[in-house]
């Protein structure tokens, strides 16, 4: 099957994903499709298999025109698309998982298990994976479930598979497994769009590459043409513009410290260190243990092992509440699940923390507590008509400005923002930038943790690169661009 | 930036509107309640049936206060009913055995918040749903009075005047039942509205993890909010077992249903977050309307429970209707 | 300090001086001076129960009968509500109150209630612990008992082994009944076992079978309510053996099994005949003469043929 994708336009309101991409697989090959998160990768596939419907542009299959509306239809015309995120029913059996929506039914209607084992097992056998049929899908792990899902694809007759970041967490016995599988599905002729942030693996097993930025095709090469070095300036090969104002770090005491941060499975060993007024950023690439090293740190979730140190002292966080009487302050990357109460007043949304110390005596406050909020939407240019409207009205960088309030209300000591600017349009991400100067210029320290390589280089004073759970490297400001980030941050050298 | 204002202020609009028909609904409902059962029969109106009613509505609505808490923070209780009846047992018992009845209320109370504090903590620390939790509870608890009481009404709970009070006298001309439940209301109202727990009463219902994340102590809210519920089913409890003049093991059955009734005609969300006590107080008094009222119109039973289940099903679906 | 609680204590005695046992003068409804339109109001402990049902069928037989008008109230058995619902009928004005109480003890405050209107109360098939009674009217459970005891003499033979089936220990009915059966059968019968099934007849199953392993020379069985002779009936079949049940109430089911053969005999209650003597009770107290504070309503021995 051959596939052409031209010149393909979307956009989720305001936001333009997808900016004239150019596309096309041949029938057989293994095709690589990087690019920095948020490049339009995943979109452009989902637009291929009918989830988004494009706003322009054309998609040839073999020559002819076609549209789908949606991935169903993509799936029974044998184009199948495996997700980041498995589509496994935890609780039910590999059989049933393989089969789920497409059971083979007798001629009165019960379930043919003796055709649908049979069936399995050829594909199995296809693939020379040996699953056992009856286990719990959600107790294989997560190479079997891939497989499954692979499986699952074959018996549609995929004669295209889409897969986005299969590897992420496999184990390097699973890889060359999976390896195995993709070049034999290859000889039988089923072409690969393989996404992928592992450089070494895509050298490793696809034929071309096609490097996407800002929504754009940036170049499509063969694997033998092209290089390492070539492939991460064309990921991000933009030039730094005036979207960041300027920093004039004043950094003082070292005021913030973890030593040996470990929870098992997750990341290890991680330490680093804060200073007053410093911003340091966190790269890494999705699923590097980023979030998860910052949730642990605020005492959502359990630490294995290792310390924090807050002023010289050791804390021991076991709830957030106990970070926030720390003057730790967490804005997460999910605002609207974690960050805010959306059909809360932005007034009640940002004296959360704080609720305490307006009752002295008991009872709140409120004319104290009205003046804080006051005090709040001005300093932080929150565009509201008042401080009684609902938070889930408010646009997505007014939303984070509310969050990012709230914890300016505890005057905190150090401050971790998670995707400070995720979801949040242009004007707005300049304004956050600006606050999160105002704050370290008044000795608050920062962690900031993005997937924007722009935002980390822009703002940060520090840079520390994650990979695997690991620290993977310290870069100061001076020495680091994007070029090296992105080496460490997928695991070169 | 201009775009976003535009957004905000009709729904900001609407914001209020929709508070003030929510607050108002349920008065609303229970003002046109009373026209059409006063106009059916005269007698309703009457001085020493506006009193009956409130005593009869003092129970319920005690209860319903506590479940008003735990649905803000979107769980729910149904151990009430069982604390009611475990509690007035263990405070009968002690009042058989001599001890003052006011000192045995006191302590009687204090062991249902006890056994609040105990689904709280099923909930919070042993991470079970609180359906689950307070259902086990309930059976549990009504098991324990079943044990406690061999299945017989406790009797011969003296002639203190004091504990006769509590569930029969009036105070001022006005029952007593109603003057505690009165003087209950405005305390909750006033945490609730006014201080630091009652606001994480709501956050806690708005978004559990948000809450968390602004460093409240979620679990330790909740299970003072359980015990606040046991407690108040407990004072229930005395107060009901001061007016039958015994403890009845069987007491309270099902109470747990009318509260929960009393807290969603009160037009609180059972999803948690949205919702206000005085709601409920109507809401029971709607109930308490209801049960009376339609005695009064010597309505069957039977025809009773047609109507209550009616008017239930009527107001969550006009309160649906304004959220919609 | 001490002035604090002086003054701590003044008004703690100011706010009990407050406090009243009655209602307040101006709540109270006005008396009715007029006595010809008779209004009944009947508190029912459940109607759930075909007896209680029957109950009611009985008291607004009667009343009709007499020209009065009734209110039923349900108090689907639970005594809080009972409570309530004669609040809502002494509120509706009726002249006489008829209760059937879920339960002696919790039905006093309802009875002193009604007692501080002046309203007056006769209770059915079960007393008050406290407040004034005018009569209650209730089945004769000793006699009922003694009748019982007769027809095993007469059919099983003098000083035949008989066992006795208890209903819920410590209530009215148990001991009433029990005594009755006990006040014949101790110079006439031996009784050589008595265990208690709560009335209930899957319990009666399982104690009739307990029973029949360990004394086969049993010839009959009372049981102190039909229920638990249903139960004992199953028993007494599945062994194979031949013992004479009699059982008491006289519910549908044991007039059934009756017919059938199954069931030898039942001491029947007659709701309806309670119903109506507490109707004729009441209205004359209203026409003030004197009641007897406790009448009986007469028992039927239902047999085979």
């Amino acid at each position: 099957m051959h596939i052409e994708m031209r010149n393909i336009y979307k956009a989720f309101g305001t936001n333009q994903v997808l900016a004239g991409v150019d596309f096309d697989l041949a029938s057989g090959e293994v095709h690589a499709l990087m690019g920095e998160n948020g490049a339009g990768k995943s979109t452009m596939m989902n637009v291929l298999t009918g989830l988004h419907p494009k706003d322009q542009g054309s998609i040839f299959i073999d020559g002819t025109e076609t549209s789908f509306s949606n991935p169903k239809e993509a799936e029974q015309n044998g184009i199948t698309f495996i997700h980041q995120e498995l589509n496994i029913w935890p609780d039910m059996t590999v059989l049933e998982n393989l089969f789920i929506g497409k059971e083979i039914k007798t001629s009165i209607g019960l379930l043919n298990t003796n055709k649908m084992k049979a069936l399995a097992k050829s594909q199995f056998d296809r693939l020379a994976v040996s699953i056992p049929l009856d286990k719990e899908a959600g107790s294989c792990s997560v190479g079997e479930q891939q497989m499954i899902e692979i499986a699952k694809a074959l018996m549609t007759d995929a004669k295209v598979i889409i897969m986005d970041e299969p590897t992420a967490a496999l184990t390097e016995r699973e890889i060359a497994k999976l390896f195995e599988v993709i070049s034999s599905l290859k000889k039988e002729g089923v072409s690969i769009v393989y996404i992928s942030h592992r450089m070494e693996e895509i050298f490793a097993i696809c034929d071309r590459i096609t490097v996407m930025r800002d929504g754009k095709t940036v170049d499509t090469k063969p694997i033998p043409e092209t290089n390492f070095d070539e492939v991460v300036k064309k990921m991000v090969g933009r030039e730094l513009t005036d979207r960041y104002p300027k920093r004039n770090p004043q950094t003082g005491e070292t005021i913030f410290e973890v030593k040996g941060l470990t929870k098992s499975g997750v990341f290890r060993d991680v330490s680093f260190s804060v200073r007053a007024g410093e911003i340091v950023g966190i790269s890494g690439l999705m699923g590097a243990g980023r979030t998860e090293i910052m949730r642990a740190i605020f005492g959502l979730d359990s630490l294995d092992s290792g310390e924090i140190w807050l002023n010289g002292s050791k804390v021991t966080i076991k709830a957030p509440s106990k970070a926030v009487e720390s003057g730790i302050g967490f804005i997460t990357e999910n605002r609207k699940e974690e960050g805010l109460i959306l059909d809360f007043s932005i007034k009640e949304n940002m004296v959360l923390p704080t609720l305490a110390s307006f009752a002295p005596k008991g009872i709140i406050n409120e004319k104290n507590q009205s003046d804080f909020v006051d005090m709040l939407i001005k300093r932080l240019t929150v565009k509201t008509e008042s401080a009684e409207t609902a938070v889930g009205n408010l646009s997505g960088g007014n939303q984070q400005k509310v969050v990012i309030a709230k914890w300016v209300g505890i005057g905190p000591k150090v401050l971790i923002l998670d995707e400070p600017t995720r979801g949040v349009d242009v004007g707005a991400k300049r304004e956050i930038y600006e606050l999160m100067n105002e704050l370290t210029s008044r000795g608050v320290a920062i962690i900031m943790v993005s997937s924007e390589l722009p935002e980390v280089l822009g703002m940060s004073d520090r840079i520390l690169v994650i990979h695997e759970g690991k620290i993977t490297g310290e870069l100061p400001m001076g020495q680091a661009t994007q070029e090296k980030i992105m080496t460490l941050a997928t695991g070169g050298q | 930036m201009k775009a976003a204002i535009n957004e905000g202020t009709p729904a900001a609009k609407s914001n209020i509107f929709g508070s003030v028909t929510q607050k108002l609904g349920p008065l609303l409902g229970l003002i046109i309640l009373f026209i059409i059962v006063s106009i059916l029969n005269p007698s309703f109106l009457e001085p020493l049936n506006i009193l009956n009613l409130l005593r009869q509505v003092s129970i319920n609505a005690l209860i319903a206060f506590g479940m008003t808490f735990v649905i803000l923070t979107g769980g729910i209780d149904l151990s009430v009913g069982a604390i009611l009846a475990l509690s007035s047992a263990l405070t009968a018992g002690m009042i058989v055995s001599g001890l003052d009845p006011m000192i045995a209320i006191l302590v009687g109370c204090i062991l249902g918040g006890v056994m609040g504090i105990i689904n709280g903590l099923l909930i919070t620390k042993g991470k079970m749903a609180p359906f689950i939790a307070t259902l086990a509870t309930m059976t549990l608890f009504r098991g324990l009075t079943m044990v406690y009481t061999d299945g017989n009404p406790i009797t011969g709970l003296g002639e203190n005047r004091l504990f006769q009070l509590f569930g029969r006298g009036y105070f001022l001309g006005i029952p007593v039942p109603a003057v505690t439940m009165i003087i209950t209301f405005v305390v909750l109202f006033i945490v609730l509205q006014k201080t630091p727990f009652g606001r994480n009463t709501y956050a806690i219902g708005g978004n559990e993890k948000a809450s968390l994340i602004s460093g409240i102590k979620v679990p330790k809210v909740k299970v003072m909010i359980y015990g606040l519920s046991g407690l108040l089913a407990a004072l229930a409890g005395a107060i009901l077992t001061s007016r039958l003049n015994s403890a009845q093991p069987t007491a309270g059955t099902s109470y747990e249903l009318d509260a929960i009734a009393a807290v969603v005609l009160g037009g609180t969300s059972l999803s948690g977050g949205k919702g206000r006590i005085f709601g409920t107080l109507i809401g029971a008094l709607i109930i308490g309307t209801l049960n009376n009222g339609l005695n009064l119109l010597g309505v069957s039973s039977f025809y009773q429970m047609v109507v209550k289940g009616i008017v239930i099903i009527i107001a969550v679906l006009l309160d649906r209707k304004k959220s919609a | 300090m001490k002035k604090l609680s002086v003054l701590f204590m003044s008004l703690i005695l100011l706010l009990l001086s407050a406090c009243s046992m009655e209602p307040p003068g101006w709540a109270k409804p006005a008396k009715k001076e007029n006595l010809k339109d008779i209004k009944i109001g009947l508190s029912v402990s459940t109607l759930n129960n075909p007896f209680f049902v029957s109950l009611k069928d009985g008291v607004t037989a009667e009343a009709k009968k007499l020209g009065m008008s009734v209110k039923v109230v349900d108090a689907q058995n639970d005594s809080a509500k009972q409570a309530n619902d004669v609040e809502d009928l002494i509120q509706q004005g009726v002249d006489v109150l008829l209760i059937n109480p879920a339960d002696s003890a919790a039905v006093s405050s309802a009875v002193q209630s009604a007692n501080h209107i002046g309203i007056p109360v006769v209770t059915l098939d079960r007393s008050a612990d406290k407040g004034k009674v005018e009569a209650l009217v209730a089945s004769d459970n000793v006699k009922g008992g003694e009748m019982a005891a007769d027809y095993i003499v007469k059919k099983a033979g003098k000083d035949a082994q008989v066992a006795e089936l208890e209903g819920v220990p410590g209530a009215s009915a148990t001991r009433e009944r029990g005594k009755g059966f006990h006040n014949i059968a101790d110079h006439s019968l031996k009784v050589t076992a008595k265990q208690s099934a709560d009335f209930d007849r899957s319990k009666g199953l399982n104690v009739m079978e307990n029973i029949i392993q360990a004394k086969p020379d049993i010839k009959a069985v009372f049981a102190h309510n039909d229920e638990m002779a249903l139960g004992a009936i199953e028993a007494i079949n599945s062994s194979g053996r031949n013992i004479m049940v009699v059982g008491f109430d006289g519910n549908d089911d044991a007039l059934k099994a009756i017919k059938e053969g199954k069931l030898d005999a039942t001491v029947a209650q007659q709701p309806l005949l309670i119903g109506r003597l507490a109707v004729d009770a009441g209205r004359d107290v209203l026409q003030g003469k004197k009641v007897k504070k406790n009448i009986a309503a007469p028992l039927k021995l239902v047999t085979k043929k």
